[in-house]
This record gives structure tokens, sequence and C-alpha cells, in this order.
């Protein structure tokens, strides 16, 4: 029994990694740019089908397949960033909403058009089951959770010392400051956008051999995920938006195994919506943003 | 400048009375002039405009972004597909009590909802039509789960000895329509009363609203519980006219489909939500165009909304009927 | 009953954080009467505003309108059933309506007996609007806003907008108006006719008012008393001409 809870809170920091991943990238997003991206689920999406296009039709190996599935999405999101998210400067935040929902139709639905609508076979990845402290888990999801720890420490790192971390904070604090000392905020959010995107992408390759299916409209449901998330963690707060995602992914594990698969999905919102009620801004600060 | 504006006015006016006899003649003849699947797509785009005249009041009139049209359509085809198979009570009743239940649902849920500002509250209204999916699909006792209610009566009238059940295309045309006018008569009503000036007012300056006595936060509500009412009973005739519900009305696919309609015709205009639901769902509808290449146009359309046609793509209508006037 | 203070607000706290904006403060406006309030920026003043008029809810303390006491009765319902209005530091006006229409709004709530009553369209509504019509029409003429009843008011001057503003008002026949910097940022023209206007409202309608002005000729012409307020308290308040003579007021502006 006791073991069973272990390995279900185990499971759920996975997938809370995985979600964080994706999360992570939205909430910077919002930072910026004061907008929640409603098609952040859809660079997931995207990532994982370019990982899944290049295994199943060009014959590369798996880790070839990451490179070409998190490359191709920061294409595309390079593309959207120029022609959508850079309009979006100062715009109200009902604008943001409706362009990214806009956005997230136009990506979805090309994929399906082009790919079909069914289900794909993702038959790739590192799925040896090893050993450790007694439990048995996949070598994959090892590989996630190290890779959510670096891309949270990486992200610490850079929005404390880097330059481009640094015009984003500021970015985040006061816009029209930015604009007086010379920071060119459509480059800001360009690049925050493509970076948010990218780790989607690599969270989505990262979990394909888990979850093995690939769809069209796997994107929508990732975003349906990680928007609770980032609201709980507090919008533009990165770590307040790591623990919310891990809270997440365990609730939903213990949630999958005691009370029904069925309910897993509606976990995230459930919590959302109690939470708007009861701390409207979230569960961590807004004012630790970044 | 002025003088030609006036000059326009006038034509404009000439124009109003012979153009709405013309749409009127159309909107009858409708099913006698094209063929009985362009009446289906008329009737579709019918049934879509009543959750989308709701959503005007709310997005366009009082200005509350608003996602949960979907949930409160997906509620209301429930309660009268449940009704009808359950009890076999008859149409009218379902329509009535499917509003109502809409409503009903919609107090609870705007309380706290309409707590919360701008993003928050559209967070949360997307959230109502998720959570509503789920119950449709794990309330197995009641909903049926994925199976969904099936084989949903076609409305029945019984008036004393006369009773006649309206089982074909064309008669549901004339239902829809009917119901369809009665709605949007109804949301004339709601606009040009006082309450509706004091909506525009929460619309342009909830602050300023405030401070010359509107209660805002009471009319949000009312207006949040109006909206669903609508969006109730459109999704009561469309339980009817399909003849199955299943638990993907509640689906994010309505709701996006609901805020095109009312942002492309042109929020905050009666005639805007008319426009709308004819041009993207009767159109789309009638020109077969598949679901995916349908959401890939509604994105485009919604960007194209939010950077360049911000008042919908009414006015480009308006520039063609100044065109038509100035031809005269 | 003339004796009563038309508003008497006793002991207002409000804190930010560790900030106490307004920390103790008690005044009372007499029936009939212009106050005025000045204070350097950051006083507290419009933090005393908005706890007064329901926009903020004070910490501590008791507001009294007409001897009922409202507090923490919200900005809707201190307007409505209080006759109590304010107007803001910043401009507002309902940009997209027009003139006529910005004042038909300001009175609809004064004039409909409920909240459900609004959604009526019979005789009745029709009748109260058009009352409504033709009181908004005097007052535009009044403010001297006739040329331009059928414009958005977002298109108009700054100027032209507080003084539909300061129409809307008028209104509801209110029983207090507290203006926030009425005069800040119009040019003397305007000054004279919204001073013009406050001086009518005064004689003419009764309406007793609180103003926040920093142009110390507007308030030393129209107020019979000076209210002091710095650093959240108040320091003194006297007749108008005391007050700028007093050594007090001019340390705290100095900074002194």
């Amino acid at each position: 029994m006791f073991s069973t809870i272990l390995e279900q809170i185990v499971n759920g920091i996975v997938t809370g990694s995985v979600y964080a991943i994706v999360a992570v990238g939205m909430t910077m997003i919002f930072g910026v740019l004061r907008a929640i991206n409603f098609a952040h689920g859809e660079y997931y999406m995207l990532g994982t089908f370019g990982a899944w296009f290049s295994i199943d039709y060009l014959g590369l190996s798996y880790e070839a397949s990451i490179v070409v599935g998190v490359l191709s999405t920061i294409v595309i999101a390079y593309v959207v960033g120029k022609l959508v998210m850079q309009r979006m400067v100062g715009a109200p935040a009902e604008s943001g909403v409706l362009a990214t929902l806009g956005i997230a139709l136009v990506l979805q639905n090309t994929v399906i058009l082009v790919f079909g609508g069914g289900y794909k076979f993702f038959a790739d990845g590192y799925i040896e089951p090893v050993s450790i402290l007694g439990f048995s888990l996949a070598q994959q999801r090892i590989l996630i959770l190290v890779v959510c720890l670096l891309v949270f420490v990486g992200l610490e790192l850079m929005v404390t010392y880097s330059r481009m971390g640094k015009s984003m904070r500021a970015v985040s604090q006061n816009v029209d400051c930015c604009e007086v000392v010379g920071i060119d905020v459509p480059q800001v959010v360009l690049r925050t956008f493509i970076l948010g995107a990218a780790l989607a992408a690599l969270s989505g390759v990262l979990t394909a051999p888990v979850n093995v299916s690939v769809y069209g409209g796997m994107g929508e449901l990732i975003t349906f995920k990680t928007l609770p998330i980032i609201i709980m963690g507090g919008l533009g707060n990165v770590r307040g938006t790591f623990f919310a995602a891990m809270i997440l992914g365990v609730a939903e594990s213990l949630v999958a195994t005691y009370v029904g698969l069925q309910f897993r999905d509606t976990v995230g919102f459930a919590t959302l919506i109690l939470m708007l009620m009861w701390r409207p801004h979230g569960l961590f600060s807004t004012q630790a943003r970044f | 400048m002025s003088l030609t504006e006036t000059a326009q006015q006038i034509r404009r006016r000439d124009l109003r009375i012979p153009l709405g006899a013309i749409l009127l003649v159309i909107a009858l003849t409708a099913p006698f002039i094209g063929s009985r699947y362009v009446t289906h797509s008329l009737i579709i785009a019918l049934i879509f405009m009543l959750p989308a005249h709701g959503l005007n009041l709310l997005v366009g009139y009082t200005g509350l972004l608003s996602l949960a049209q979907a949930a409160f359509f997906g509620i209301g085809a429930y309660t009268a597909g449940l009704l009808a198979v359950t009890y076999g009570t008859p149409f009218y009743v379902n329509v009535v009590a499917a509003g109502l239940a809409a409503g009903a649902i919609a107090l609870p849920l705007g309380i706290p909802a309409l707590r919360l500002r701008s993003t928050s509250f559209v967070m949360c209204t997307l959230g109502f039509v998720i959570i509503g999916q789920a119950i449709a699909k794990n309330w197995i006792s009641v909903t049926r789960g994925d199976m969904g209610l099936s084989s949903i009566p076609k409305p029945h009238f019984a008036l004393g000895p006369l009773s006649f059940t309206v089982s074909g295309t064309m008669g549901f045309y004339y239902l829809a329509l009917a119901i369809g006018a009665l709605a949007t008569l109804a949301v004339w009503a709601i606009v040009r009363s006082p309450a509706g000036r004091n909506m525009i007012a929460i619309r342009e300056n909830e602050t300023l609203a405030e401070s010359v006595g509107i209660p805002t936060w009471r009319y949000k509500l009312i207006v949040f519980m109006i909206s669903a009412v609508f969006a109730g009973v459109g999704g009561s005739i469309y339980a009817h006219y399909l003849t199955v519900v299943s638990p993907l009305t509640f689906q994010m696919y309505y709701s996006t489909t609901m805020l095109i309609i009312v942002l492309g015709g042109g929020a905050g205009t009666i005639s805007g939500v008319v426009f709308g639901s004819l041009l993207f769902v009767g159109l789309t509808e009638a020109l077969r165009i598949t679901p995916e290449l349908r959401m890939i146009a509604y994105g485009l359309c919604l960007l194209a909304l939010v950077f360049w046609f911000r008042q919908g793509f009414a006015p480009l209508i308006n520039r063609f009927w100044n065109a038509i006037g100035g031809a005269k | 009953m003339t004796g009563l203070p038309i508003l008497e607000i006793k002991n207002l706290r409000k804190s930010y954080g560790a900030v106490k904006a307004v920390n103790d403060v008690s005044i009372h406006i007499n029936r009939g009467e212009i106050a005025g309030m000045i204070g350097p920026n950051g006083s507290g003043k419009s933090t005393f505003f908005d706890c007064s008029t329901g926009l903020a809810k004070p910490d501590t303390g008791t507001v009294k309108l007409d001897g009922q006491d409202i507090t923490g009765w919200s900005l809707n319902r201190i307007a409505r059933e209080g006759r109590m209005l304010r107007s803001f530091q910043k401009t507002v006006v309902f940009k997209s309506l027009d003139v006529e229409e910005n004042l038909i709004i300001a009175g609809q709530m004064f004039t409909f007996p409920s909240l459900w009553s609004t959604f009526g369209l019979g005789r009745m509504s029709r009748q109260r609007v058009s009352g409504l019509r033709e009181r908004a029409r005097e007052l535009i003429k009044m403010a001297g806003l006739w040329d331009v009843r059928h414009q958005p008011a977002g298109n108009l001057s700054g100027g032209q907008q507080k003084l539909i503003q300061f129409a809307s008002m008028l209104m509801p026949d209110p029983k207090l108006i507290l203006l926030d910097e009425p005069m800040a940022g119009i040019n003397p023209k305007i000054i004279e006719r919204v001073v013009e206007t406050i001086l009518y409202a005064n004689k003419s309608l009764g309406v007793s008012f609180l103003v926040i002005e920093h142009n110390i000729d507007v308030v030393t012409s129209i107020c019979q008393r000076v209210i002091v307020l710095d650093q959240g308290q108040k320091l003194v308040e006297g007749l108008p001409q005391d007050i700028i003579q007093d050594q007090r007021v001019r340390e705290a502006y100095l900074g002194g």
C-alpha cells in the first residue's frame, strides 16, 4: 500500500516535470507580454510531431529526432513570434487571449490536415526500466526529471546573471521604462517566446516515448493542463510555476489511482477554480516575478 | 463634408426598408430556393445565433470576454435531451426548462467567477467547459457517459385536437427562424432598455459606472445569467434537431465558434451577430468545409480581427452598403 | 437638523502594508459648505477620498453621511442611496458615447426605483428616460456643451470632458460632491467655468462640496474652510486666509 503511494508520487513528479518545462515558458511569456499564450501546448505538439516525423519518415535516431523536433519548432515559433507575438506588446489582455487562440487553431488543425487526425505510434526512446532504491523506473522518466532540474537551474542562472535574463526581468516589470532606457522590447518578447516554445517542444519530445501515442489534439490538452499551473504559480513567477506543476502532477497521479482515471484531467481546472475563489493572486505571491 | 454625410444617411435610411423587406422575403422563401442541404446549413446558423446573441450581450455590450458559452449550450442540450428521453415532455417545455436550467446554473458559477478580472475570468469560464465535459462523461447514471443521449424526439406540438410533429428540414427551418427572430427581438429589447445603456457604461469604464450609482457587479451577474439562458435555449434546439447529445457538446470548439460569430460580425451590434452566424456557421456548413479547414479559417479570422478589424467585419459590409447607396 | 454636518468622518485609518496612508483623520463638512482639502503630494488626500466614497475600504473609522452610517458601503451604493458623488483625478467619461448619453447614464440609477425596472421598455420607462434627457439638455446648455452634445465624449478636449463629468454629477440632485483636483491640467478659461458651476451648484442647488485642489487661488476664492493633510494626518484646519499664513502648512509644503 505504502509503496504504491510512493510510486504514484514519483510518477506524479515525472508528470509534474513535463508540465513544469512547458508551463515555465508560458509563464515567462506572460511576464514579458502580459498575455496568456493559449497556443503554448501546440509547440509541445509540434516538437513531438517533428520528432515522430524524423523517426518514422526520415529514419533518424531518437537523439537526432530531439534536435529536429526542437529546431523545427523554433523555426515555426520564430515566424509566429515575428508575425503575431511582437504585435501584442501593449495590447489589452483580451486581444492576447483571442490572438493566441487563433494561433492554436491554425497550428493544431494544420497538423491534423497534413498528418491526419488519428493516433500515431511513437516507437523510440529509452524505455528500458532501471531500478533505483527498490523502484523500477523507465530511463526516459529519469531523463525527464534530470532535464527538468537542469532547465530550472539554467533559467534561474540566466534570469539572474545573463543580459537577456536581466532585460526579460526589466520588461516584465515595466515596459514603458524599458523603452526609455533603450531595451528593445519586441526583441526581448521574441526571444522569450522562442525560448518558451523550444522548451515546450523539448518537453514534448522527451515525453513522447512515455506517452507512446502522438496526435494533433495533444497540444490543446497540455495547454489546458498548464493554464491552471501558471495561474496557481502566480503568473510570471518561475519558482511558483515549478512547485505548482509538481503539485498538479502528484495530485493527478493520486486522483487517477484512488478516485478514478477519468477524473485526472479535471483536477487542474477544478483546483484552479477553487483557488481563484480563495486566493485570486496565485498560491505563491505575484511579487516574486522571475 | 457634413452635407455629403447627411445625404448619405438619408440614402441609407431610404434603403433600410426595401432591404429589410428583401431580407425578410429571402428568409421566408429560403427553403424553397436552396437545396435541402442549404436549408440544413441555415438551421445550424440560426441555432448558433442564440448562444452568440447571449455572448454578444456579455462581450459586446458589457465587455466581459467569456468562454463559458459552450458549457451553457451543453447544459441546455442535456437538459432538453434528458427531459425528452426520460419523461417524454413536449418540445416547448424542454426549451423553456433548458433555458431556465442554464440560467440557474449560471448564478452559482457567475458569483465567484465575476469577482475575477480579465485573464482570470477568461480562464475560469474555460474551466466551466472542461469540467462540464468531465461531468457529462462521468456521471454515467444520468448522462450515459460517452454514449450520450440518442433518439431525442423531433419537436411535437399539440394544441387541443390539432397536433403535428416538425420532422422535415423545412418545418424545422421555420421553427428555428421563429425562435431566432424572437431571440433577436429579446436582445433588441434588452439593449434598448435603460439597462442596456448601463451595460455599455460598464463596458466603457467600470469605475466610472460605479461612481454614478450603477451596481456593476449585479448587472454583470444578471447579464451572465441572461447569456446563459440564450445558450441553454440554443442547446436545447440543437439537441432536438440532431436528436443526439454527447459530452462533446462541451467543447472549446463551440465556444470558439460563438466567439467568432460575435467578434467577426461586430461585437456590440445585433445585426452583426445575425450576419456573423450566417457567414461563419451557415456559409462554412453550406460549403461543406471540413472541420479542420474551418478551424484554420476561424483562427486566421481571429488574428485578423484582433490586429486589423477591431470592429468586426461589419464595417466592410457597411462600406458595401454605402456603395450601393451611392449607386442609387 | 440643519446644525448636523452633512458629512462626518471619524478616526479614519488606512494602511497599505507598512505605509500608513491615512492615519486617524477626523473631519466634517457642514451643510451648504464648500470645504477645501490641500496637502503636499502623498499626504493621503486621494486615499482619504477613496475611503470616504467606498472605492477603498477603511481599516478603521466611521463615515456618516447626513447622520447615516455608510462605512463599508460600496461606491455605487454611496452614490445611489447617499447621493454623495465623487470625481476622479484623471478625468473619465464614457468615451464612445455622446455627451447626452453620458449624462443620461449618470442620472439613470437615481430615476429608476430598482435594478429590475431598468430592463423595462414600457411607457413608464420611456417617460423616465425622456425626463432625464430634458434635464441632461439643461445641464449641457449650462456647461456650454450644446454644440458638441452629439459627439462622442472621447473626442472632446480635456477641459470639455471635465465639464461633462461635472454636469454628470449634477444629474441626480446630489447632497454632497467630492472633487479630486478638478482644476488639474485645464486651461484658465475652463477653470473659470468650473468655478462658476461649483458656485452655482452650491448657491442655487444647495450642494455641499469637498474639493481637493492644488490651485491655491481657487481654494481661497471658493472655499469657506480649508483642511490640510500632511503625512496621512490632519495638520490644521481653518479659514483660507489663515491657512496660507500658517507656518506649519508652509513647512509641510516645503518639506521643512
